[in-house]
């Protein structure tokens, strides 16, 4: 197949081109309360070609490998029709030629686990959840990805690559009259097995939360200072300023690209945030990219200031700036995008205690519930929290959504936390696509304004 | 039938084959630039069975791929038990849903489409990052079981979208029309988007407190989809609907009926039968304000001791595709236009919001009907649109909010992805804004 592709990348009428070509396998075994509802497994193959000629560029997918030949002869016609409707021609940054496979190797490897013992342990935690009265239904999926890629290019790069990453995850739904409460449960986010067993005890701290939330009083709405726990906070750098370190979506915007010049000051000194695919055992963690670069540390904001960015061959050319491995596609029908991999903010000097003594009326957010950015415009939601009055923890509250500016909430995070914590379960959604292999490393960190939405 | 359903009748108790074939082809300009032509050609297939009572499934891209009907079987010793049987022959509607002209569109229409759509706006306004996208897409869909249903649908569909950032903020505003033929250049759009963007270049807050909210077409997707998770199925059986039990009452203004219409010729999207080729209707779901009936798709139909109303849908919250489980979701919505025009509402209204748009709607409790958004829109003061919003946060309980409806607009449009829609604007008549 690696030659039979070659073959074809070396022979078009392009000035680059290269084929990606995938076989996938998911099982998805899922309960929604006492029902098991579905056990799927899926084996799909196909591939994905590019090609870049007289400054155009074309993208094909197809399921058949017999058409790669066929598909790939199309892309190179039309990049080129795509480069004589353009005044400014694309290009490519250079990049390494690298020939070499990278083989997961995991003495927990998923794939090493029988179907039997994934079941066992989904209903294992499903039933724990389903024991605690108050619990109205339960969502618990285990869900496992595996992908062996095959990428060439023509410049000579064959790159054989996998991709394999498992979780249980699901949400205790708990219902009292007519309050119905859900909190999220996430485990895994890579090939290790053994990362999904034995969380029996965090499991039972997110049932007790989903118990206690149908007591709990509403958020007000407002403008408050906050403390966001690492899940949110992991969320809001990821949300709010991540999706805008990705250079493709700049490339295109020229107000944001004038207000993101590299120098620019976002933040105090003691914020500094970076993107590391080579972090170990985070969702977001692999060694090569889905353009057949090698994934690296990317500095974004050091000390408060942006220093750097994310970048496909095409934008590191378009702003002059260095290659860092971040083009990545959900799977061989999807071109690949630029997608942060583990983004991560710097530990800072905060002990927890405090971060809440900073505070006299305010909230301690709690539990990642989902976020959007549209420009500099965030907004987040946390699945619990606890009012802070007079620099300690008050009640619990829920309902909470949060949301602000991005450029003014970078500026007011004025305290960073001395603990980091890492997440597990990647899934973000961009280009219509859900990325399995994102992750964040970060501390709590306190901003000191945002507006609060109340339901 | 495909052979795998003859195999399969030897193999299974029942079996069931879902078929999709896609052909779609898509260019898109990037701040006035030609960025990119993508083609593709897809095939994908998910292949359900009952064994034993219990219900199994696999994906994959071919019928004729080895093994199907095992992989299926041997996911069924460990399913669900399987309450229903796989569809059985029905009549379809014939819905006229694809297009010649349409099939035998080429890059470069699509390339020419764009250009002229760039050239329109540039007369006015030659200062703004503009994205242009056109896409054409051919699919033909086949559903066969062993209980008889053989089903086949032909569809093409043609995309227009454009919009551009709105300076300083980033965020979009944009304007998008489906068809099942090929398109002209959407002039209208074009003239509403320039008002729009115009309306952007000031930025205003409004006051807190309960204000009038015009919902526009792309913001349909705020009340609609807390209505689906009122409506479908799972919820009913779960009994965590709010609406449960609650047929023939009246849960909305009576100024609003929303029609579950898969049937209609020519509109994108429309379709004779769900996807497990059970046909699909057109029913009011609400009734002037009336809750009419549920989304049922076979499992959910069984456990109500219902008939499926032809609602399975391979969807989820975001996303789905073929490998994705059948669920309860409506096939495509049209929310029944009303007498007043947009302008009218607009007018009208001494303080309030004319929304296009939310963030954060999915992590609020929209299966109880409520939604708290950061709202994307305009403020209107003393009957004008003064600016676009910001630093506004907007929350609603559907079935309280909604209960109160000032207007519905003569104009509709499509909303934005989550759903397929044909809406109006609605005036509400007051929500909870947080602003200044």
């Amino acid at each position: 197949m690696k030659e039979k592709l070659a073959g074809i990348v070396g022979s078009l009428s392009a000035d680059y081109a290269d084929i990606r070509y995938e076989e996938n396998r998911r099982t998805k075994i899922s309960y929604r309360g006492k029902r098991l509802v579905e056990v799927t497994t899926t084996e799909t193959f196909g591939g994905h070609v590019r090609a870049y000629a007289d400054g155009g560029k074309a993208t094909a997918s197809f399921s058949d490998p017999g058409s790669a030949g066929s598909m790939a002869e199309a892309v190179a016609a039309s990049a080129r029709l795509a480069g004589s409707r353009r005044d400014k021609p694309l290009r490519l940054a250079d990049a390494p030629v690298i020939v070499e496979s990278f083989p997961i190797t995991s003495p927990r490897d998923v794939r090493n686990v029988s179907f039997d013992e994934k079941l066992d342990l989904l209903t294992h935690y499903n039933e724990m959840i389903l024991r605690e009265p108050t619990v109205a239904t339960t969502e618990a999926d285990y869900d496992e990805f595996t992908s062996r890629r095959i990428f060439v290019n023509s410049e000579g790069s064959v790159i054989e690559y996998e991709i394999v990453v498992a979780n249980i995850m699901g949400r205790v739904i708990t219902k009292k009259d007519d309050v119905l409460q859900r909190v999220r449960f996430a485990y895994g986010g890579n090939e290790d097995f053994g990362r999904i067993q034995n969380r029996e005890s965090d499991l039972e701290k997110g049932i007790d939360v989903a118990r206690r939330l149908l007591d709990a009083e509403p958020a007000k709405a407002g403008l408050f200072p906050v403390i966001l726990d690492p899940s949110e906070s992991g969320v809001f750098i990821h949300e709010a300023f991540g999706h805008l370190s990705e250079a493709d979506g700049l490339q295109n915007n020229p107000a944001f690209r004038e207000k993101l010049q590299l120098g620019a000051n976002l933040g105090r000194e003691i914020l500094t945030v970076f993107d590391d695919p080579t972090i170990p055992n985070l969702p977001g963690t692999y060694v090569i990219d889905d353009e057949g670069v090698r994934g690296v540390r990317t500095e974004l904001i050091t000390k408060g200031i942006l220093t750097g960015r994310m970048h496909s061959r095409e934008t590191a050319a378009e702003f002059g700036e260095p290659l860092s491995g971040n083009m990545r596609a959900a799977d061989a029908f999807n071109t690949p995008v630029v997608r942060m991999s583990n983004i991560c903010i710097e530990a800072g000097a905060s002990t927890f205690d405090e971060l809440i003594a900073s505070i006299d009326k305010g909230y301690y957010l709690v539990g990642a519930k989902g976020g959007q950015t549209s420009g500099d415009q965030f907004t987040f939601g946390a699945q619990w929290g606890f009012r802070i009055e007079g620099g300690k923890l008050g009640p619990m509250v829920r309902d909470i959504n949060m949301s602000g500016e991005l450029f003014s909430t970078l500026q007011a995070i004025s305290m960073i936390g001395d603990t980091l914590e890492g997440s597990e379960r990647g899934g973000c959604g961009k280009a219509g696509q859900t990325n399995r292999l994102s992750g964040k490393e970060t501390p709590p960190i306190k901003i000191d304004q945002v507006t609060i939405g109340g339901v | 039938m495909h052979r795998l359903i003859e195999q399969a009748k030897n193999a299974v108790d029942q079996a069931e084959l879902y078929w999709k074939r896609t052909h779609a082809i898509s260019v898109s300009f990037e701040n006035n630039r030609l960025q990119e032509i993508t083609e593709n050609e897809l095939s994908s297939v998910a292949v359900r069975v009952i064994e034993g009572g219990k219900l199994g499934a696999t994906s994959a891209i071919s019928p004729d791929q080895d093994g199907l009907i095992e992989h299926a079987k041997s996911a069924a010793a460990y399913g669900q038990p399987a309450t229903f049987a796989f569809a059985p022959a029905a009549d379809y509607a014939q819905v006229e849903a694809s297009s010649q002209d349409a099939a035998r569109l080429k890059s470069e229409d699509l390339v020419d489409l764009c250009e002229s759509v760039k050239a329109e706006i540039e007369k006015e306004r030659d200062d703004l990052p503009l994205f242009v996208g056109a896409e054409v897409s051919r699919e033909e869909l086949t559903i066969q079981t062993t209980e008889g249903a053989d089903a086949n649908h032909r569809s093409t569909t043609v995309d227009v979208a454009f919009g551009a950032p709105i300076h300083g903020a980033g965020m979009p505003v944009f304007k998008s029309r489906s068809s099942v033929s090929p398109q002209t250049r959407p002039d209208d759009l074009v003239a509403e988007f320039l008002e729009w963007y115009g309306w952007t270049e000031k930025t205003s807050t409004p006051s807190t407190g309960r204000l009038p909210v015009i919902f526009a077409p792309s913001a349909s997707f705020l009340y609609l989809l807390p209505l689906w998770a009122g409506l479908e199925g799972n919820a009913i059986e779960k009994k965590t609907s709010p609406v449960v039990g609650r047929a023939g009452e009246a849960i909305l203004s009576e100024k609003l009926t929303i029609v579950e219409d898969a049937l209609e010729a020519g509109a994108a999207g429309a379709r004779p039968f769900d996807d497990e080729g059970v046909p699909c209707q057109r029913r009011a779901l609400v009734d002037k304000g009336t809750l009419g009936g549920y989304l049922y798709d076979l499992q959910t139909a069984a456990a109500a001791g219902a008939s499926s109303t032809g609602n399975a849908v391979k969807r989820e919250l975001f996303g789905g595709g073929t490998e994705t489980a059948p669920s309860p979701w409506p096939v495509r919505l049209v929310v029944e236009n009303g007498p007043t025009p947009c302008r009218e509402m607009i007018g009208g209204i001494e303080e309030g919001l004319l929304l296009y748009h939310g963030m954060g709607f999915h992590s609020g409790n929209y299966p109880q009907g409520q939604f708290s958004i950061q709202a994307v829109g305009f403020h209107i003061k003393n009957g004008t649109v003064v600016g676009r919003l910001e630093k506004t946060m907007v929350a609603a309980n559907i079935y309280e909010d909604l209960k109160n409806i000032r207007s519905v607009s003569t104009e509709d449009g499509p909303s934005i992805g989550f759903l397929n829609v044909r809406a109006p604007y609605i005036l509400v008549d007051s929500l909870q804004v947080a602003g200044t």
